[in-house]
């Protein structure tokens, strides 16, 4: 009967084309908004750590001093990233920061250009599984003794080097040579979750130098760097050695037992700080200690603004007036058709049959609505994209909401068919048998 | 095969209570062809469309092929409507958007034959009336007559047991109703019992019984034998 069923609606379509259309319009316009800031939204909340997402763990301090900052900062000061460098208690770790500087290379043809940078350690490379085209990470030895060596990306490999293998090769990092130990694929993790402070959804690094540089090069920081105190800076060495948050630090811990052994390493080390004279507060060690895991970490960094989430809301609200509207165009349609129900019924339909009939009509109405709402959505993204310039990571159209959206669509048709269709199965076959 | 006791069927509004029938008494043996007369808002179409399971009845007692009709579910009455009862209508009530075959294989579909069964049972009933080779033509494309054959077709192809027909002819020009009249006599021979409706009183002579309803009750009948005819008290009937 299904197969019947949607026959007797394609013809009831056909045979109404403008009703249908308008229901059709009305449906996609709400389901096209709701896709549209659905897509956005689930961009945002998407942790693409996947199944790692545990293991992988932000640390973070309440370094601050008694009556400043209010909750934990995200970012750690160089000298905790130091110390916990050293401890090495972690299966791996790494400190980092967004830094930049100009890049050539021997050719001259290839004019300098400024480039993103990301300085960290060597084990950035195995937590956050970034894949290699060419060569490998820096040696283990580098994150101690520095060495002028770079890991860069795909394409930049491709603008310096045609694409390449440039292992061996070198670039001029603000003139100063750099060998190039690896070359990673196309890595762009949304939202960049390593570091959600210098742009959630900004492309990641083409360019990686190691972390054991920084006091020799002095890298300026293209991110965040507060203090919670009025402190000197004459020059680099009073950044290191200051209380200015800057960095970030992950840790790679497999098992809960890693995890809550680590948890007490940062409590000790707390306490001796806390001896040395820092961390004045008056917090506890342990309190004094926040470990994050990504989807915590996502959470506190606020990938997701509150605004897109009441954006959701109001569209879903939307979608309801459109569900209203729609509601009323198939009453007016099907009690049009109420003598043919009559018939119907009195040659044999039960009412079931004549509410499956219409919920089916309903269905495919939402089906078109669904389809033609993904295009209104997938033109609404792009337009974010093109003529506003939203992040390309926000407005790519997700596998799934190819799926989501005909579903959305013909479940809320059917929620709005579900009071015109009961209305019509409980015609009384004998009114409209005497009136046709 | 169709029994009515006390059948009473009463509309009711915030201020009027209709009584449309009134201890209706009627038996309706198979096999037989039965006409019902009556002045306009007797209650003959309400007769019948609590006959034919389409309205229920306010009290009394019906039995359907031994089935009792009282309380039965909306499921079960459309089965029935389906297995047993064909409909045929004054506005011949066909589904414009649906060919002729596709017209004749509704009530087919809802009993659940196979593709096969259904073309076949609509073939046969269509041959009947005479518009096997128009199948695949729309009811606009018809005439009243011959959209009434395709109403008697569809009534016949699930093979009823009896047809209930309300003004079958009554948007007919004489010749027209004629061709629908022995057109159901015939079914009626072949052994589809018949009750018909109508204010005709030439075509009422031609069914084996008559009944006449008036202000809801079974005021008289007529039994039409080889030509002649004998009116009985209803009253008198239903007490013996």
């Amino acid at each position: 009967m299904f197969l019947y069923y949607v026959d007797l609606a394609w013809r009831s379509i056909r045979k109404t084309p403008i009703l249908s259309l308008l229901m059709v319009l009305a449906i996609s316009v709400g389901i096209g908004i709701t896709i549209t800031t659905l897509n956005v939204y689930s961009m945002m909340a998407y942790n693409p750590a996947g199944e790692r997402s545990e293991q992988l763990n932000a640390i973070q301090f309440w370094s601050q001093g008694p009556d400043t900052w209010d909750d934990f900062h995200r970012l750690i000061t160089y000298q905790d990233a130091m110390n916990l460098r050293k401890g090495k208690v972690a299966p791996a770790q790494a400190a980092m920061f967004r830094s930049g500087m100009a890049v050539q290379t021997d050719d001259p043809e290839v004019l300098p250009r400024l480039q993103g940078i990301r300085v960290t350690d060597g084990d950035f490379f195995k937590m956050f599984e970034v894949p290699f085209v060419y060569g490998n990470r820096w040696d283990k030895a580098v994150d101690l003794d520095p060495a002028y060596q770079a890991v860069i990306g795909e394409k930049l490999n491709q603008k310096l080097f045609g694409g390449e293998n440039s292992v061996g090769k070198t670039i001029y990092l603000n003139r100063k040579p750099y060998q190039v130990v690896g070359v990673i694929g196309d890595w762009n993790p949304q939202p960049k979750y390593y570091d959600p402070t210098s742009g959630a959804f900004s492309r990641s690094e083409q360019i990686f130098l190691p972390f054991s540089l920084t006091a020799n090069e002095e890298f300026s920081v293209w991110g965040n760097s507060s203090g919670w105190k009025h402190e000197p800076m004459n020059n680099y060495q009073d950044r290191l050695n200051s209380e200015k948050v800057w960095l970030e630090f992950w840790t790679f811990l497999p098992t809960s037992e890693d995890r809550a052994a680590y948890k007490s390493y940062l409590a000790n080390y707390v306490e001796q700080q806390k001896e040395l004279g820092r961390f004045t507060d008056n917090k506890s060690p342990v309190d004094s200690v926040l470990m994050s895991d990504v989807a915590g970490w996502l959470e506190r960094s606020h990938v997701v603004p509150e605004d897109n989430k009441i954006l959701v809301g109001l569209s879903a609200l939307f979608l309801s007036v459109c569900l209203v509207n729609i509601l009323g165009l198939m009453l007016t349609k099907f009690l049009k058709r109420a003598p043919e129900v009559g018939v119907r019924r009195a040659i044999g339909a039960s009412r079931g049959q004549i509410f499956s009939q219409y919920m089916v009509e309903v269905g495919v109405i939402g089906l078109f609505g669904g389809l033609v709402g993904l295009l209104w959505a997938w033109g609404a993204l792009y337009a974010l994209s093109a003529r506003f310039g939203v992040s390309e990571g926000l407005t790519h159209l997700s596998m799934s909401m190819w799926l989501i959206t005909p579903t959305i669509a013909v479940g809320t048709a059917l929620l709005a068919g579900l009071y015109p269709a009961w209305v019509v199965c409980r015609t009384k076959p004998s009114v409209y048998l005497k009136s046709q | 095969m169709l029994t009515m006791k006390n059948i009473n069927k009463v509309f009711k509004t915030d201020l009027v209570e209709t009584h449309a029938l009134r201890d209706f008494n009627l038996e309706v043996k198979e096999g037989e062809f039965v006409a019902v007369t009556g002045p306009s808002g007797s209650g003959k179409t309400t007769f019948l469309n609590i006959a034919g399971l389409l309205e229920g009845f306010t009290n009394g007692e019906y039995h359907l092929d031994d089935v009792n009709i009282s309380n039965l579910s909306d499921n079960k009455a459309a089965a029935i409507r389906n297995e047993k009862i064909g409909f045929i209508f004054q506005g011949f009530n066909l589904i414009p958007d649906l060919n002729l075959a596709e017209n004749v294989e509704v009530p087919l579909r809802y009993r659940g034959f196979n593709a096969k069964e259904r073309q076949r049972r609509v073939k046969a009933a269509l041959e009947q009336v005479g518009l096997g080779a128009r199948m695949k033509h729309l009811p606009s494309q018809l005439s009243g007559g011959q959209q009434q054959r395709v109403a008697i077709a569809r009534a016949l192809a699930g093979e009823p047991r009896f047809l209930l027909a309300d003004e079958p002819t009554g948007n007919l020009d004489s010749l027209m109703a004629r061709q629908v009249m022995e057109l159901l006599e015939e079914i009626n021979k072949a052994g589809t019992t018949i009750i018909m409706v109508t204010h005709d009183p030439e075509l009422a002579r031609r069914a084996q019984r008559n009944i006449q309803i008036v202000d809801g009750q079974v005021c008289d009948f007529t039994l039409y034998q080889g030509g002649q005819s004998h009116l009985v008290d209803t009253a008198e009937k239903v007490a013996s």
